[in-house]
């Protein structure tokens, strides 16, 4: 019933109306429903991220707040101390390794998962596909209140079994050598779920027929996962690659929760740093041109992957 | 001074005559207080190093208006009821005490004050002192307020540059508690009086007493090491605004709270999250420096039959015994518009009437030194002890930096006490550091 209304009010419109007229009432009207998301995005995606390109090269702290134009340009000197700042450097060198050792782990229990639910467990399908997707949708306080009784040294569930076989277990979190690995350890737990979500949608449309070409090929089920599943997955495998990546450079809740960056600065990432230097010590500038050299660094990345990842297809 | 009946809460049922008298009560305290130097003119008289104050506000009675006031945590919770006994005793005035949580307090004052959107009073960590004066938003106090007043250590948090910028609200300080059951055990029946003492007593506990650890030192919090160096007579920043964290006294201070990490007395290894309360009862850590919260919190974790094992004491001796002063002070926004009737309040929640009911209150302990000649705070031995460490305190620098440098010091002594780091390396780190750093004072 709505429908030929509308028609007829548009012919309508049309008659009366010179051609260009129309086309800006149109454009008016495309502009008009896409106003609540543009001004959202302007207000609060495009003027922060100018702004904060601005506040990268000045002094903008403290003495500021009230009347920031009142703040002094520094030109690139927040970038030149960011060079010999120590502490950046290891940030960065920590989230390096959370990422080189996180991102295929997390991707390569995802992608063993979602085959396993995909080919071989038939029962209880749903349950495991919620179970793990379980953690991705929890609060991530929650889990870091779980995981630290879990890891704790003394009462910790982990160093009691490990106890029950004779192993004296460590102080996960507070040793500097294991804070990183046990950070990877629940962040990959945290996140596989989601991996393996989408690696189970891109399997269910991979079409069966090539299964049954490969088996009559006298194909097993190794080599119909190696030569059929992996290469019609190319594009989700790239795709999470590079979604991963991006998330894991921006590490920040698990050791923001968990360990506060220490013992020893072993677990402070670039978004922690930049967090303590733009919020406990109210380096806004500064923390400005952290962030980003850090948006480089993921730019930069993310091509690379896109480009050689890609490619092999 | 202030022989007055404004005494907050419990006289809400009276009636109106009542509110005459509380309003002439308050207007009396604010001459009173001025009158405690011999008569003085207020700024003028500030003891040592004499720091800068607004003229004295009007002690008009008559001021109305509307206030708005964030408190932090408990405070924020329970400020309402003296908020309602200072509106009774002030007609015509209305205060809104808005409770603000602590994670967030810096953030949301600071967003506040970018967008001139301030309260008129606040409270504030003695350590946010520093960084907020930087921000100019701070009006300076009136000379009304007297230094000699308060505990001196919890006045000069205040002191920013040479401006008095808050005035004291309430204060903590550090203790010692200790198991005197295991300490008896151990063969030891009086408190550390002196550095040799308590080293003395964590090996004894641990080697005689049956407990796992001597002592829990914390691995990396500065507010547990100052009470060493300041009681060896060193110094976080010399009256020139020098650091002086590499001198012999510091290195000697680092050098005694290494040992309890070497030596293992005190545990290397904290878990994140870690409860000294349930370890304190179990007897595994004996002894353990904090401030007056524990004494609740062991009350109800130990239960019946426990009060006995357990005591407090003071700092042990070096050259002093000082301990370390924190609380809150409160602050009055230059972008408020009833700065008179700010200031009349922050004098009413600051009179040693109403310092004694906050006490009772909340249990805050009063900044203002003769609150503590009350009764209330005489009869609970543990309290008592307290107000007597508060007479050797100190605090750290009010620099605008200090939240950097306490992470600078912070990580050095982490290095230092869960790792290899030498005292003399750690403390010419902590001096190199904070000297990178600065005390923002010369830009």
């Amino acid at each position: 019933m709505a429908v030929p209304a509308l028609a007829q009010r548009r012919t309508a419109v049309e008659a009366s109306s010179s051609a260009s007229a129309r086309a800006w009432r149109e454009n008016l009207t495309g502009w008009a429903f896409a106003a609540p998301f543009v001004i959202l995005f302007g207000v609060f995606m495009v003027l922060p991220i100018v702004s904060s390109f601005v506040l990268s090269f000045t002094s903008f702290g403290l003495r500021d707040l009230a009347s920031p134009l009142g703040t002094t340009f520094v030109g690139l000197s927040n970038y030149i101390d960011l060079l010999s700042d120590r502490k950046f450097w290891s940030s960065l060198f920590n989230t390096f390794y959370f990422v080189v050792i996180g991102v295929p782990l997390t991707l390569a229990l995802g992608l063993f998962i979602a085959n396993a639910l995909n080919r071989g467990v038939n029962k209880f399908k749903t349950v495991f596909r919620v179970g793990y997707y379980l953690p991705v949708i929890t609060s991530i306080v929650a889990i870091a209140v779980v995981w630290r009784f879990l890891l704790n040294p003394d009462v910790g569930l982990i160093n009691m079994l490990l106890g029950s076989v004779g192993i004296s277990g460590p102080a996960w979190l507070a040793d500097p050598v294991l804070a990183m690995p046990s950070i990877i350890a629940m962040a990959v737990w945290r996140n596989l779920g989601f991996a393996m979500v989408v690696f189970l949608a891109g399997m269910q449309a991979i079409p069966a027929s090539l299964y049954e070409a490969a088996s009559i090929d006298g194909a097993g089920r190794w080599q119909s996962f190696r030569f059929v599943t992996i290469p019609m997955l190319r594009p989700t495998i790239l795709f999470m690659t590079v979604i991963t990546t991006i998330g894991y450079l921006q590490l920040f809740e698990e050791p923001f929760v968990m360990t506060g960056g220490g013992p020893l600065d072993k677990t402070l990432s670039v978004t922690m740093y930049m967090y303590q230097q733009g919020f406990a010590f109210f380096h806004q500038g500064y923390a400005s041109a952290v962030a980003y050299v850090l948006f480089l660094i993921v730019a930069v990345i993310a091509f690379l992957q896109f480009k050689f990842l890609r490619s092999d297809t | 001074m202030a022989h007055d009946e404004s005494i907050p809460k419990t006289d809400r049922t009276t009636g109106g005559l009542f509110n005459i008298a509380g309003v002439l009560a308050a207007a009396a305290l604010l001459f009173a207080s001025c009158g405690t130097n011999s008569g003085g003119g207020g700024g003028s008289n500030a003891p040592a190093g004499s720091a800068a104050q607004a003229p004295a506000v009007s002690a008009a009675a008559s001021v109305g208006g509307t206030l708005t006031v964030w408190a932090m945590g408990n405070e924020g919770v329970k400020l309402k009821d003296l908020a309602d006994a200072f509106m009774k005793d002030n007609p015509g005035t209305t205060v809104n005490v808005t409770p603000v949580d602590w994670g967030q307090a810096v953030a949301k004052l600071q967003t506040a004050i970018a967008g001139h959107q301030t309260p008129d009073v606040s409270q504030m960590g003695t350590d946010m002192m520093g960084q907020f004066a930087e921000t100019k938003a701070l009006e300076a106090v009136p000379a009304n307020f007297t230094a000699g007043n308060f505990f001196e250590g919890a006045w000069n948090t205040n002191v920013v540059n040479g401006t008095v910028y808050g005035v004291p609200w309430y204060v903590e300080t550090r203790l010692l508690y200790y198991r005197k059951d295991i300490a008896e055990k151990a063969g030891i029946t009086s408190p550390p009086a002196t550095w040799d003492d308590l080293h003395t007593m964590a090996k004894a506990m641990q080697e005689k007493g049956g407990a796992k650890y001597g002592i829990s030192l914390g691995t990396q919090n500065w507010q547990e090491y100052v009470p060493f160096l300041w009681s060896n007579g060193g110094q976080i920043v010399d009256d020139q605004g020098k650091f002086q964290l590499n001198s012999p006294q510091a290195v000697e201070a680092l050098t005694a709270y290494k040992s309890y990490f070497t030596e293992g007395l005190s545990p290397k290894s904290v878990p994140e999250g870690f409860d000294i309360t349930p370890a304190f009862v179990a007897g595994t850590h004996p002894m353990f420096f904090s401030g007056p919260w524990h004494l609740g919190l062991i009350k109800e974790a130990g239960g019946a039959g426990f009060e006995d094992k357990w005591a407090i004491a003071p700092i042990p001796k070096k050259v002093s015994a000082t301990s370390f002063v924190g609380g809150s002070n409160l602050v009055v926004y230059k972008d408020s518009k009833n700065k008179d009737l700010a200031w009349k309040f922050v004098q009413y929640l600051t009179d040693p009437k109403t310092q004694v009911a906050w006490y009772k209150d909340v249990t805050d302990l009063p900044a203002v030194s003769s609150a503590w000649d009350d009764q209330t705070l005489k009869t609970d031995p543990n309290v008592a002890k307290f107000g007597d460490q508060l007479k050797d305190t100190k605090a750290q620098p009010a620099v605008s930096t200090w939240s950097e440098l306490a992470t600078a010091l912070n990580s050095s002594l982490e290095k230092m006490t869960t790792g290899s780091l030498e005292p003399q390396a750690a403390a010419d780190e902590m001096q190199k550091e904070a000297e990178t750093i600065g005390t923002g004072a010369a830009k």
